[in-house]
């Protein structure tokens, strides 16, 4: 916890000081777990203020303070698969209007641009996203917690509402068809290397 | 020899593993938590504002339509008590009735004795 339960509880009773407390001890974290579950930097802090917004207009709801920060977790990833629902819909209306020319073209500029660094975390978010395709946004956000922000089956179970054991079970078929996907993208990059 | 390839199989597949394993740490560690800009918390607050308009505005709306709907239907009692005490007024009997009786009256008039005096006696 990163603050004590005495402030969530004045922030639920509608004190506004304690609310934005209770938000300058947490954007920093929610940012950057929203950061990595949507994968573009440019939307970050408008998701995050949506998570912010959505906690406002339902902190009286919370039972205790205890649970806090499922809350909050739940919060932030309900946010960010309508985000990516969203982005989803929106890139497939946008694809179907360019040709794939115009995408490549597109694709090269806006790569020439960023210095080598910003490259390579653009190579790496590239291959994150593309394994994660091929799972559905609620897989991609539930793999995203338990993997890379390092969320256990129990935290999980907290924040989803959902039988350990279910969770269990969901996560290994998203994993493996994630697994399935990074097995084929390593053939394809051996074929290619073998190939020159 | 299938036991051999069974082997390699598990070892590709848990190396395949330990790969992915470290493809998300590589990722973590690629996209630490940023800092939030100057502009996150006023913008936040601006939300919330906004927010909280809306549904001023529209709270507001829903009391005018229970109010427009409570004195609507005051009206419409009212109106229907004047009509029920219009209906008391009115004869108790039936239609059939009335027209059985109006039809009794009628036949009278047509086949009442009439009531003829001898005038040779008076003279």
């Amino acid at each position: 916890m990163l603050v004590d339960f005495e402030l969530i509880i004045r922030a639920r009773d509608g004190d506004g000081a304690a609310f934005n407390q209770l938000v300058l001890a947490y954007r920093k974290r929610i940012l950057g777990t929203i950061g990595r579950l949507i994968g573009h930097p440019e939307d970050v802090e408008d998701v995050g203020q949506e998570v912010f917004l959505r906690l406002y207009f339902s902190l009286d709801q919370l039972r205790s303070a205890e649970v806090f920060e499922p809350w909050l977790y739940r919060l932030t990833s309900n946010a960010a698969y309508d985000y990516l629902r969203k982005r989803r819909r929106r890139m497939e209306s946008r694809m179907a209007d360019l040709s794939e020319q115009q995408v490549t073209v597109a694709d090269a500029l806006a790569s020439t641009k960023v210095d080598h660094e910003e490259g390579q975390r653009k190579a790496i978010r590239e291959t994150v996203d593309s394994l994660l395709d091929g799972v559905s946004e609620e897989d991609r956000v539930l793999l995203m917690m338990k993997e890379v922000e390092g969320l256990s089956l129990k935290e999980l179970g907290k924040i989803y509402h959902v039988n350990e054991n279910a969770l269990k079970v969901r996560l290994f078929r998203a994993r493996q068809r994630v697994l399935k996907s990074f097995r084929s993208s390593r053939k394809t990059a051996a074929g290619l290397g073998g190939s020159r | 020899m299938d036991h051999q390839e069974d082997l390699m199989g598990d070892s590709e597949g848990r190396l395949n593993e330990e790969r992915l394993d470290a493809l998300f740490q590589t990722y973590r560690k690629a996209f630490p938590d940023p800092e939030p800009t100057a502009n996150f918390m006023p913008q936040l607050w601006q939300k919330i504002e906004a927010r909280e308009r809306t549904s001023s505005v529209f709270a507001h709306l829903a009391r005018n339509i229970v109010t427009a709907a409570l004195a609507l239907s005051s009206i419409l009692a009212l109106v229907v008590t004047v009509s029920h005490s219009h209906a008391a007024a009115l004869p108790s009997e039936t239609y059939v009735e009335v027209l059985e009786e109006d039809h009794a009256r009628q036949n009278l008039d047509y086949f009442e004795p009439v009531h003829v005096e001898p005038i040779a006696e008076h003279r």
